[in-house]
């Protein structure tokens, strides 16, 4: 196995990491999904250390507001019993997990430990069970997941983690900018390890996996536990690692292509670090390190212990006044075991009828504090699950046939205004998958880069131009003036004189932000927007360029470049004949009439790309602009379909994108739509009104049975999470007579904002009237512009008619789906799995993960944050890059706000439709391992079923 | 000069401590409180006899006051801690004018009482004064933190607690010399230095998942109040004497 064989074995142990500008949430256990639910759990606990369970206090007190129910605690507690014949101590066990199990730490007490004697036998048996006979065996835990300097540091008192973690950052931090500092470093494009000899000054001539090698040998890492060495190494900062390995996949990722690096690249440089530092250590290799152990034992287990925090007070005195190690180790294993002892006698005393020996009770203790996180969080999902199963399957109809629908992309947010929406008037909704279902790369007018708008794991196809439809003279004049404001700034900002005398003559000017911001944020915010330019009214390019507008496009880009270059470098002056020659020469290699320069050529054909390759390169990409009218209707058909929208269509159907707003905020893409890549789907729904307000794309709608009617309107719209507003675009379209319907309609979407702003306002600190939610977007200290998708908790496919009447206070994605015009593939099934639900089930466990332990799975609070290389943040001015979602996103003054909870899966559909989806989706090893909770309601079997430790059980019968 | 030598020794000039921690006569615990009363005794005996110390005890005393710091670098006890910090500030309750010199030396008495009491604290929570392992109690351990962070800024010899301002006051007042300088300058970055330190390692820090962490009972939370008033006393007149 090569080494490079070696690291890619462990390198799916952390998941990737996407820079925070399109904020993709994600499973941060991604590498445990091939594993079971519980068992990945087991094992990233072992990995990542931390928690992978709220604590027992937190699930005590949802038990004792009502939200775990008893029945199914004690239903789920017998499990794991009767897999142990324990299942006469059940009530026993609840008392344990009520009761006992939150004072379980407090009865290791010292204080206890001098006034309770401690029962021999169970001394015996706890001892001869521990790992502390057998010191092998307890040193290789003690240092598992350790670096060579951090044994290091552990056993001499040294700070060498500090310093080489320190260089680690920098140099990375450097390499992976983009465009966040003026002073880029030199020689990037050369990749991450050529750099870095040249940054280092080493002499290598190989590349970073020989270097990896080298450094290896001279560690002496044994040969078989180079693999574990990695995982090691990838561990300590692995935030950045995942970001390295996201970019090192992703081919098309930019700063990739122009600056490449790659994991092997990241771990030379670590292990480069480690050996310039370890080089004049005590102990430099394994070797050295394997004979210290072998002759100082006692020493190296406590001073092991002692950097894990695992020693208390007395030894630590102990050791600082150097007795006899061996002795006080003895101690402390002797001390560990008498708490172990004391902490089973004190439990086992508070259930006084319970007829079991200590040892016994040891074991009962044992297997219920290894199952009690699963215990506790399927209690709570069960509990969940049968309420919402209730509320589903209670027979509603809704007869009044609507003005309009509205598809919502879908978002947990979208709940309680969709809610509103339908109780404001004669309005239904609908929810469709983020992106609704048509990727594009979308350019924005005035912008050069073009943006993916569809989930991450979707590398959209076609590319869609926003260009204006009206004159925007006031538009230029005023983005003119903001540039050139902008580069003067930039420009004396970084002279290195001008400074000096800047923040004296100009740095007032910064105040009126500064104050204006913090005191008078509404006011500052309207004085700020109209200084901006306004955006004209624009379009999209949706159809495909022939091959001849193609061509000619390339040709006048090509022509003006050339002209450009001849006008402002040699003086030539050509005309338009000429120009054509010249570029058919350059590009088809004819023969040149017209005499120009040989430079000049040489220039057009290297600086400037004038080439055929260059020709064929702009061929391609013209080629992926636009969809074919194939394409447009496939779109529109799915999106009908998938929905089940195909017949009795509204007036108007509005197909709403969403979007946040916020200020001074990194996180704020986190907040906008995950499943457009971090973006607002706005422009995904205005494609898809432009397409589905086509006469052609009608009729061929039409041809595979989707009649819309002539008169149907299709209008673009956005809702606004912070704020819960609702803004339409291209209304232009309406006639008259729609416009008064549209108008009235309008006047109710506002009332139905304004009532789930109302709502919302409850839920959110410090908001105590509605203005204060607008406030929030503009506020440039206000950590929490709004809870985003804090709180979800589950899915629903299926017809709104069956959960419309349900208030879920933005806790579900609710996606419509009619299970009768599904195929007998179950294809629109499977692709709500392969889109919405994985989306779903990574934002879920996002909130999870950041919820039960926010130090490993989250970023820490948003207070103490940086931007790094505009690609993250971390702590300070240097730390690893913080991956998962800050604590203002899920907690709430230090409690949790989030409830963490895999994501419940409804699905209204039959069982054999769900199976087919499952066996055909990406989806199916989470699904199958159980990383989200599925539900069937399978209303034409009259039964509910629930995906349980590998089976479909029957959880209710419907009459 | 037999005064200056009786000084020396009552003040903490000269390190005694190791002898006790070395026959194990005393446990940490009753050093300090020994040490603290022959200082206290060194007051009362420096008020009978004001008189400029000679140079020789100050640079034994100051030589020792590096011993000392170095052995507060090393401890993680808080008891030992509070002996040492006493020791290392030796030179200056010689050196300093005798009013002057008693106001710092009550002041640090009482900082460092506060520091002592801190370590019954742990020692009855965690079953040692040592705080080695007891890390990040300002987030578990609110009222403990806010105390421990008190004295050791106190320590450290921010204004406007009653160390830096009876400090800078004698300062003020004293002839100065080389050897005044050096000491000036040792002790006052040394106090801040082993503050920090402690400080890095106790009330910052994240809490360590293997300690049960319990926070101060009422009556200690009265008595460190008690010991902060008595702070805010000083400070007072620190800043009276500072003033004048």
């Amino acid at each position: 196995m090569s080494l490079l064989e070696k690291l890619n074995a462990v390198k799916d142990t952390v998941p990737h990491y996407w820079p925070i500008g399109a904020f993709i949430h994600h499973n941060p256990l991604k590498g445990f999904e091939h594993l079971n639910f519980k068992e990945g759990l087991i094992k990233a606990q072992n990995t990542f250390g931390g928690k992978v369970y709220m604590d027992p206090d937190y699930y005590i007190a949802l038990y004792h507001k009502g939200k775990v129910k008893p029945e199914h605690l004690e239903k789920n507690l017998l499990r794991p019993l009767e897999e142990a014949k324990l299942e006469n101590y059940a009530s026993s066990a609840k008392t344990f997990m009520l009761e006992i199990s939150p004072q379980w730490n407090s009865l290791r007490s010292y204080e206890d430990l001098k006034i309770n004697d401690i029962d021999e036998e169970l001394h015996t048996y706890l001892e001869e069970k521990s790992i502390y006979l057998h010191k092998e065996a307890w040193i290789e835990s003690l240092t598992e997941h350790m670096t060579l300097y951090e044994i290091h540091d552990a056993l001499f008192g040294t700070s060498e983690k500090e310093l080489i973690e320190k260089d680690v950052i920098e140099y990375i931090a450097r390499f992976l900018d983009e465009a966040q500092t003026t002073l880029s470093m030199a020689d990037r494009d050369l990749g991450m390890f050529n750099t870095f000899k040249l940054y280092e000054d080493i002499d290598h001539e190989g590349d970073s996996e020989s270097y990896v090698e080298k450094v290896l040998e001279e560690f002496k890492v044994p040969k078989k536990d180079i693999e574990k060495y990695f995982l090691t190494h990838i561990l300590k900062l692995h935030g950045w690692a995942g970001f390295i390995k996201y970019r090192s996949e992703d081919k098309e990722y930019y700063p990739q292509q122009v600056h490449p690096s790659s994991l092997m690249d990241y771990m030379a440089v670590r292990l480069h670090f480690g050996l310039k530092y370890m080089q004049e250590g005590e102990i430099n290799d394994f070797d050295k390190l394997h004979a210290y152990i072998k002759n100082n034992t006692p020493y190296t287990i406590l001073k092991l212990l002692q950097s894990k925090g695992k020693l208390t007070g007395t030894y630590n005195d102990a050791m600082e006044e150097h007795q006899d190690y061996q002795e006080i180790l003895d101690a402390y294993v002797k001390d560990e075991i008498n708490l172990d002892s004391l902490q089973i006698q004190l439990a086992k005393k508070s259930l006084p009828s319970l007829d079991m020996t200590l040892i016994e009770f040891a074991n009962f203790a044992e297997l219920l504090k290894k199952e009690e996180g699963f215990l506790w969080l399927k209690s709570l999902e069960d509990s969940y699950i049968s309420e919402h199963v209730d509320a589903f399957t209670s027979p509603h109809t809704y007869e009044e046939k609507p003005l309009s629908s509205t598809i919502f992309c879908l978002d947990v947010r979208s709940e309680t205004i969709r809610r509103k929406v339908e109780e404001s008037g004669p309005y239904e909704t609908y929810g469709a998958g983020g992106f609704l279902g048509i990727p594009i790369n979308f350019v924005e007018f005035d912008k050069a880069h073009a943006l993916a708008l569809a989930p991450a794991v979707i590398k959209p196809k076609n590319i869609v131009f926003e260009i204006p439809v009206e004159v925007h003279e006031e538009y230029n004049s005023k983005k003119g003036i903001t540039k050139t404001y902008k580069k003067v700034l930039t420009d004396l900002k970084n002279n290195p004189y001008t400074p000096y005398i800047m923040v004296e003559a100009i740095g007032w000017m910064f105040g009126i932000k500064l104050f204006g911001k913090t005191f008078f944020p509404e006011k500052t915010e309207k004085l700020f927007n109209k200084m901006k330019p306004k955006k004209p009214k624009t379009t999209y390019t949706l159809d495909k360029l022939t091959i001849q507008e193609i061509e000619k496009y390339i040709r006048r880009l090509h022509t003006n470049i050339i002209n450009e270059v001849l006008t402002t470098q040699s003086d030539t002056v050509l005309n338009k004949d000429e120009l054509f020659i010249l570029w058919e020469h350059l590009i088809f290699n004819k023969d040149l009439c017209i005499k120009i320069s040989p430079d000049i050529i040489n220039k057009l054909k290297h600086a400037y790309h004038i080439t055929g390759m260059d020709y064929t390169l702009q061929k391609e990409k013209l080629g992926q602009v636009g969809f074919t009218i194939d394409e447009q209707v496939m779109y529109v058909e799915n999106l009908l379909n998938m929905i089940g929208m195909v017949k009795d269509f509204s007036k108007f159907v509005i197909i709403s994108g969403h979007g946040s707003v916020s200020d001074n905020n990194p996180f704020e893409s986190a907040l906008d739509c995950g499943a457009c890549g971090g973006s607002i789907s706005l422009p995904n729904s205005r494609a898809l009104c432009m397409i589905a307000n086509k006469e052609e794309v009608r009729e061929k709608l039409k041809e595979k049975g989707i009649d819309i009617p002539a008169d149907v309107r299709f209008i673009p719209a956005i809702h606004t999470t912070t704020t819960d507003e609702i803004t339409f675009h291209d209304t232009e379209l309406l006639n008259q007579e729609e416009l008064e319907l549209f108008s009235k309609m309008e006047l109710d979407f506002k009332k139905a904002s304004f009532e789930a702003r109302e709502e919302r306002a409850l839920d959110l600190p410090n908001t105590n009237e509605q203005k204060d939610l607008f406030i929030k977007t503009m506020d440039w200290s206000e950590p929490r512009p709004e809870w985003g998708l804090a709180g979800n908790m589950g899915v629903f496919a299926g017809p709104r008619d069956s959960c419309r009447h349900i208030p879920f206070k933005n806790r579900l994605f609710m996606h419509s789906y009619d299970s009768t015009i599904d195929n007998e593939n179950s294809d629109l099934l499977t692709r709500i799995f392969d889109g919405p639900l994985v989306v779903g089930e990574w934002i879920n466990l996002e909130h999870y993960f950041s919820t039960v332990d926010n130090k490993i799975y989250g970023a820490g609070s948003k207070v103490y944050h940086n931007v790094v290389s505009k690609i993250g943040v971390y702590n300070g001015n240097y730390s690893d890059l913080k991956i998962g979602l800050p604590t203002q996103s899920v907690l709430l003054e230090g409690e949790a706000y989030h409830e963490p909870v895999r994501l419940l899966t409804y699905m209204e559909a039959p069982l054999d439709t769900v199976a087919k989806a499952v066996e055909n989706s990406i989806a199916k090893e989470f699904i199958l391992n159980e990383w989200i909770r599925p539900i069937i309601i399978d209303k034409a079997a009259k039964k509910v079923y629930s995906y349980e430790f590998g089976e479909f059980i029957v959880i209710k019968e419907l009459a | 000069m037999l005064i200056d030598f009786i000084l020396l020794f009552l003040f903490a000039g000269v390190p005694y401590y190791v002898f006790f921690e070395k026959t194990k006569i005393l446990g940490k615990e009753k050093i300090f409180l020994l040490s603290a009363f022959l200082v206290i005794c060194g007051m009362i005996v420096s008020s009978m006899f004001p008189q400029e110390r000679c140079t020789l005890v100050i640079v034994v005393a100051f030589l020792a006051s590096w011993f000392s710091l170095y052995k507060a670098k090393q401890t993680t006890n808080l008891y030992k801690l509070s002996y040492y910090v006493l020791f290392f500030n030796a030179p200056m309750l010689i050196m300093f004018e005798t009013k002057e010199s008693i106001l710092y030396g009550i002041s640090l008495l009482v900082t460092l009482f506060g520091i002592y009491l801190m370590g019954k604290y742990y020692e009855r929570s965690y079953g040692s004064a040592n705080y080695r392992s007891v890390s990040g109690i300002t987030l578990v351990t609110p009222y403990a933190g806010l105390f421990l962070t008190l004295y050791l800024t106190t320590l450290a010899l921010y204004p406007p607690f009653p160390n830096s301002l009876l400090f800078f006051n004698a300062i003020l007042s004293t002839d100065t010399n080389s050897l005044w300088y050096l000491s000036v300058a040792v002790i006052f970055f040394g106090n801040f230095l082993i503050a920090m330190r402690v400080m890095a390692k106790t009330v910052f820090g994240k809490p360590n998942d293997n300690v049960h962490y319990i926070d101060l009972a009422p009556k200690e939370r009265w008595l460190h109040l008690a010991i902060f008033a008595l702070l805010l006393v000083l400070s007072a007149a620190g800043l009276k004497e500072l003033l004048s």
